[in-house]
């Protein structure tokens, strides 16, 4: 139609030379051609002298005037517009309020279980096959090549064994009828570095060192519950433990496990002595605590350390990678309320249409008017576009502004840190803009489509 | 018609700068079941600064006929050239522009934005269009309360429309139109709103504005608006017969 049109607008130009072009001093307007689809002109960008000329032909709307015009419609009626971003601002701020609260919580529970097993890896060890007599897996010096890794903080190595888990363990070797002073309590063996490794302390005592482990010393340090259990709670009068018809003289206390808790009621001894007189030879696990972050390295050069060519019968326990613990806390937090958030949006994209549909009908007079006064289609239709999208941008900064408050109000009610993503509180606005956006399409197309002749016996 | 007619001229010369309209044997068929002939070959030639008036009663064609004049509507056949510019080739973007640049618009109706200063009302009027040389967007605030203080408006500046007469609102719509420096005023049924004290304020107007050179066309039924004309065109049943004023 169009086509056909300009067609033969500009055969009937070329049969009267000039009258085109005809303009009157002081008028300088042009309308040759001008304000073609962006198609039709696009053939003749050969001309440029000719596209200049046609310029002044088109409508024309500075952005500024745009922008005060919409402005204007938005604040002709603030208590509709104000009604009308509420849908907006519920929307955006469940969206910031869901993602933020979830980012805050997730970061919680990881700060929590970071500070107990990220840095912690145990290697624990196979019992060696029966009938072998080759040397073992993993001997008590592997630990120091362990320990010479980066990012380790501690070692130590452990030997357990099925026939020492239950020994009956005695603090004195009268047999008093009536009296149960037994205890069944675990025997293990460690190395000199194990208050480290399972970040105990010495309650009362020492622990053994190295020259104790030399000589063969027959001492032994009780886990603190198992000091209880037997009733010692001093040592500088040395008192012994009995078991299998042996003593031991208890030189110090060990409590306050933070890891492997399972040692607090247990006996244990240093390792030459435990071979000697429990059959306690093997190493059976290893534990190591790691400076924050180095736990999955180490996870995977301990085992090359402690039994280099034989690493893969080695069993790793690291703690889980952080990044995807955090990932999967705020997967359970976010799906239902990333719903609800979207919901909202949603209606609250329907309203801006409903309200803006509302708008253009109402002002149909305002829609001839503009066009009189030389708007074209493409203008009306952009002012109410910007009307909407305003709308939506309020409601999205406003939306944000409280999705934000009530995030910090939950990390102070809950004394938690809040953590808000930076992109989410800057993303919220134009997110808010874009539904704006989109709801005016439908009410600004039926705006543009509006013939001037009709819209202006509309009453202003 | 008169002695200035242009009819005997052949089409197609270039029209002299003295015609702000000239239609050319315009008909208007709207395509109904019977089709309306709402307007039959029009012939029709206003000069610079002349005050015509065009009367008719209801269902004449006098809105159609406005229509046409304002570039609002497409005659089926026949020409019509507006300052010279023939429009039946134009785009409906180019006839839009046409329309903002050469035609100031009055309506019964006044249509002011009720929500807009009177001063933002007049200014509405250069929002569409490329600012003219010394017309600039920073100038137009000023220009605006000089076009109201040329209508008597100067001590409304500021005014919301609903705090002012109805003969004072229309004299905005004037201004407003006056803001455009458009060749031509057209105003359909200006005082069909107003009592006859406000009539006189806008005809009196309208004497003044046509003192000082702008060019009027005013479509009324009502005969002492038209008297005012220097030249009076009767429209009956979509064909123009002439009057002296």
């Amino acid at each position: 139609m169009r086509r056909t049109r300009s067609v033969a607008g500009r055969g009937r130009q070329t049969s009267e030379p000039g009258t085109g072009q005809h303009t009157r001093p002081g008028n300088p307007v042009e309308v040759v051609d001008a304000g073609r689809q962006p198609r039709a002109r696009a053939g003749r960008r050969l001309r440029p002298d000719r596209r200049r000329r046609e310029r002044p032909g088109r409508p024309r709307m500075d952005p500024r005037d745009m922008w005060s015009e919409a402005l204007a419609g938005v604040l002709a009626r603030p208590v509709r517009s104000a009604l009308t971003t509420l849908g907006t601002v519920l929307g955006i701020g469940t969206l910031v309020i869901t993602i933020g609260v979830a980012s805050t919580a997730a970061n919680q529970i990881v700060g929590r279980f970071d500070a107990l097993t990220a840095t912690s890896v145990a290697v624990t060890v196979p019992p060696p096959r029966p009938g072998s007599d080759g040397p073992p897996l993993v001997d008590w010096s592997g630990v120091q090549a362990v320990e010479r890794l980066a990012g380790v903080v501690s070692a130590a190595a452990l030997a357990e064994s099925d026939g020492t888990r239950n020994v009956q363990v005695r603090a004195n070797d009268v047999v008093a009828p009536g009296e149960l002073t037994a205890q069944t309590l675990a025997v293990v063996a460690a190395g000199p570095t194990l208050p480290a490794a399972v970040r105990g302390t010495m309650v009362t005592g020492r622990f053994y060192d190295a020259g104790d482990i030399a000589r063969h010393e027959r001492v032994a340090v009780l886990g603190d519950q198992a000091a209880r259990l037997l009733g010692i709670d001093d040592v500088r009068d040395a008192p012994a433990v009995f078991f299998r018809g042996q003593s031991f003289t208890v030189i110090g206390v060990l409590g306050g496990f933070r890891r492997e808790q399972r040692l607090s009621t247990s006996v244990i001894l240093p390792p030459t002595t435990a071979a000697d007189r429990m059959g306690l030879a093997h190493v059976t696990q290893v534990l190591v605590n790691t400076s924050l972050g180095a736990a999955r390295q180490v996870a995977r050069q301990a085992p090359i350390a402690l039994s280099p060519g034989k690493e893969d019968a080695l069993t790793v326990v690291a703690p889980p990678d952080l990044s995807k613990a955090r990932k999967g806390v705020q997967g359970d937090v976010n799906g239902l309320f990333l719903v609800l958030g979207f919901v909202s949006l949603v209606v609250g994209a329907i309203g801006i249409a409903n309200v803006t549909l509302v708008t253009v009908m109402e002002r149909v007079g305002e829609i001839g008017l503009r066009r009189a006064l030389g708007a074209s289609r493409r203008q009306v239709a952009g002012q109410f576009l910007a009307e909407s999208t305003t709308i939506g941008l309020l409601g999205g900064v406003i939306g944000a502004a409280l999705g934000i408050v009530v995030v910090v109000c939950v990390a102070g009610v809950k004394d938690w840190t809040p953590v808000l993503d930076l992109r989410l509180a800057l993303g919220a606005p134009p997110v808010g803009a874009f539904v704006g956006l989109l709801a005016g399409l439908y009410p600004s197309l039926r705006a543009a489509r509006m013939e001037p002749v009709d819209a202006l016996r509309a009453p202003s | 018609m008169r002695g200035h007619s242009t009819a005997a001229a052949p089409f197609g010369k270039p029209p002299d700068t003295e015609t702000v309209i000239e239609l050319r044997a315009v008909c208007r068929t709207f395509d109904s079941d019977p089709p309306v002939h709402a307007l039959r070959d029009v012939d029709l030639t206003v000069r610079r600064g002349e005050h015509l008036s065009i009367v008719g009663p209801s269902g004449s064609g006098k809105s159609t006929l406005l229509n046409i004049l304002g570039l609002l509507d497409r005659p089926t056949s026949g020409s019509y050239r507006i300052d010279g510019v023939p429009t039946g080739a134009l785009s409906d973007l180019e006839r839009t522009a046409l329309r903002g640049s050469r035609i100031g618009f009055v309506f019964q109706s006044f249509h002011l934005l009720p929500y807009r200063t009177v001063d933002e009302n007049v200014m509405l009027a250069e929002v569409y269009r490329v600012p003219r040389p010394g017309r600039g967007r920073r100038t137009r605030a000023e220009r605006a309360r000089e076009a109201l203080a040329r209508v008597g408006l100067g001590h409304r500046i500021g005014f919301q429309p609903g705090r002012l007469s109805g003969g004072e609102r229309q004299r905005v719509a004037i201004a407003r139109a006056l803001m455009g420096e458009p060749a031509l005023l057209l105003c359909d049924e200006p005082t069909g709103n107003l009592d006859s004290e406000n009539t006189d304020s806008v005809l009196a107007l309208f004497d003044e504005l046509q003192s000082q050179g702008m060019t009027l066309l005013v479509i009324t039924h009502d005969d002492t608006v038209s008297r005012r004309a220097t030249r009076r065109v009767r429209i009956r049943d979509g064909r123009l017969g002439q009057e002296s004023a």
